[in-house]
């Protein structure tokens, strides 16, 4: 029988309750646990932020995997086109001057991720990265609706732009430059992204409006085109 | 309101020092955690007094006084963690040894490790709405002789912790020294969460041979960690906040002192360096009440509290029951 006390004895200090006891485990929980955090402890290497949405998982799944959705939750990705390359879409960061920001949509709709691979200024290596998971709130708050966690490493590049030939001359700054405020600012998004699914779910609306029929299309758009003249 | 001051402290202590080695027992000396840290403490012997230890710290407070005592004072207020007699409180007692007749004595069993900063407030009451101009409080903590020395107590991790001794000190009438502003709140939440208990479950009044000890089981130290954690930080930022100063002008800070992680936590999150949080944990323990009058003369002696300075107290007693803080502006005194 496979015994993973033994299988992992040669690991050094790993803390299992084996050598490691409930004391003990106490005693360094006490140690561990501080009053208060400091910002760059909490998010200095890694910015995990969650929240509640009172809509459907499916629903927010639907709508993060559509990264037309970045256009109205985002504070500053605005414009976003489809380019040569598939699945790969450009559009502009409005946080700084002419910056292009690429984005290629990777989710998963089993296990309800949704990733943007994303880079300023190039689309050929897409290194930051923002994780997102929809977890079903039935489960893991015993109510309906949604808890969205979003996470962002702390990329080397955030440190030092690894292509700055390709950034606008004028642009004095740089997406890495603005990493300590990461947390305030996707604060700030993941409110919006909050407003606006539990506004439209909770009126009926179509989650994604963008995938509407043109007017024109349908009989309607010929009524509203007579009305007018 | 008029001003009170808070001019002087002094300090007294049971003759016996315990080292770490007294606990050895079945499950050793405190290794860290919420037992980490202390070295020694002292401990009441059964002959040994809280009236006795307030009198004689009483005898240094007037040297220290300069002949404010030499009537002795309107107001005596004591808190002792555990009492020499039930019934009575040891004001009076007090009041006949110093050969003093105080017209309010109190002995106020509430607030415990924060019952210095309520005898405080009452003091100030007292003062500002009676022809009372002078007040002598006083805090013991006894129960480390008294119940964590037993032989079948000593070897748990928390008997280690506690230490006892006397702290004392004079307020009067007055702006020299004056108390800016004092927070006292009731936490009637958790007010059942602390309990004593002995093996044999009988009540604390009934005949047994089982000794008694605090019941801090795992599933409430936590709570009690995310309590204090929260709860002084909030106390502390309360009674800066109506004493008109940030805590970054805090010139000298004072808490009680359970253990090593809460000093830490609060420094931590009232952002106060180590040199300018004062505490005697490793060489007296957990002081209860006593820590904070121990602690202001320990910085006033060693030339710690700068004149003018800021010396903020504050801290919770209990399972959090109560949470209490002062801010008192260092002037000198005559």
């Amino acid at each position: 029988m496979y015994n993973p006390t033994a299988a992992v004895q040669d690991i050094p200090d790993l803390l299992r309750i084996e050598s490691f006891s409930r004391d003990q485990m106490a005693d360094l929980c006490m140690e561990t646990t501080h009053a208060v955090y400091s910002h760059d402890k909490m998010y200095g290497p890694y910015c995990t932020i969650q929240e509640y949405i009172d809509c459907p998982p499916e629903k927010v799944f639907e709508y993060l995997a559509d990264p037309r959705s970045l256009e109205e939750w985002t504070w500053s990705t605005r414009d976003l086109e489809p380019t040569d390359e598939p699945g790969l879409m450009m559009g502009w960061d409005r946080l700084a001057d002419d910056t292009k920001l690429y984005c290629r949509t990777v989710s998963n709709p089993i296990a309800r991720t949704v990733d943007y691979h994303c880079a300023w200024d190039q689309g050929d290596d897409l290194w930051m990265i923002y994780l997102m998971r929809i977890v079903p709130a039935q489960l893991v708050l015993g109510k309906r609706g949604s808890v969205v966690i979003w996470s962002n490493c702390h990329h080397p590049y955030y440190d030092n732009n690894p292509y700055p030939e390709l950034a606008p001359p004028e642009r004095e700054i740089w997406v890495g430059d603005l990493w300590p405020f990461f947390y305030a600012g996707h604060v700030v998004e993941m409110d919006n992204l909050k407003k606006i699914l539990e506004q439209r779910h909770a009126r009926r609306e179509m989650i994604r409006p963008w995938t509407r029929p043109e007017p024109a299309a349908v009989g309607l758009g010929r009524f509203a085109a007579l009305e007018k003249q | 309101m008029n001003p009170v001051s808070l001019i002087a402290t002094a300090s007294e202590f049971p003759a016996r020092v315990v080292p770490n080695e007294f606990f050895g027992g079945e499950r050793g000396v405190p290794r860290g955690g919420m037992f980490r840290g202390a070295r020694l403490r002292h401990h009441m012997a059964t002959e040994e007094s809280a009236v006795d230890l307030i009198a004689r710290a009483t005898r240094t407070l007037e040297t220290r006084t300069a002949g404010r005592m030499d009537h002795g004072v309107d107001i005596l207020l004591t808190n002792v963690s555990m009492p020499d007699l039930p019934f009575t409180g040891c004001g009076a007692a007090v009041a006949k040894e110093l050969g003093w007749s105080p017209q309010w004595v109190y002995d106020l069993h509430s607030h415990g490790c924060v019952s210095f900063i309520a005898m405080m407030e009452v003091a100030r009451a007292l003062i500002a709405t009676t022809s009372a101009r002078s007040a002598l409080i006083c805090n013991v903590q006894t129960a480390a002789g008294r119940i964590f020395a037993h032989p079948a107590v000593r070897d748990m991790a928390q008997s280690a912790v506690p230490g006892d001794g006397c702290g004392v000190a004079l307020l009067v009438e007055g702006d020299e020294r004056p108390v800016e502003s004092i927070t006292v709140r009731c936490h009637a939440e958790n007010a059942s969460d602390m309990q004593i208990t002995s093996d044999d479950g009988r009540a604390w009044w009934e005949p047994g041979t089982d000794p008694f000890h605090i019941d801090f089981s795992r599933s409430k130290v936590a709570a009690v960690v995310r309590r204090a954690n929260r709860i002084v930080p909030e106390v502390v930022h309360e009674a800066c906040g109506q004493a008109g100063i940030k805590t970054s002008e805090i010139g000298t800070f004072i808490t009680n002192q359970p253990n090593q992680i809460f000093l830490r936590n609060w420094r931590e999150a009232i952002q106060v360096d180590e040199a300018r949080h004062i505490h005697t944990f490793e060489e007296h323990g957990n002081l209860f009440g006593a820590a904070m009058p121990v602690c202001l003369e320990r910085a006033e002696l060693e030339g710690q509290i700068e004149e003018n300075s800021l010396v903020v107290l504050g801290g919770f007693s209990h399972a959090g029951d109560y949470s209490a803080a002062a801010v008192v502006r260092w002037g000198a005194v005559a």
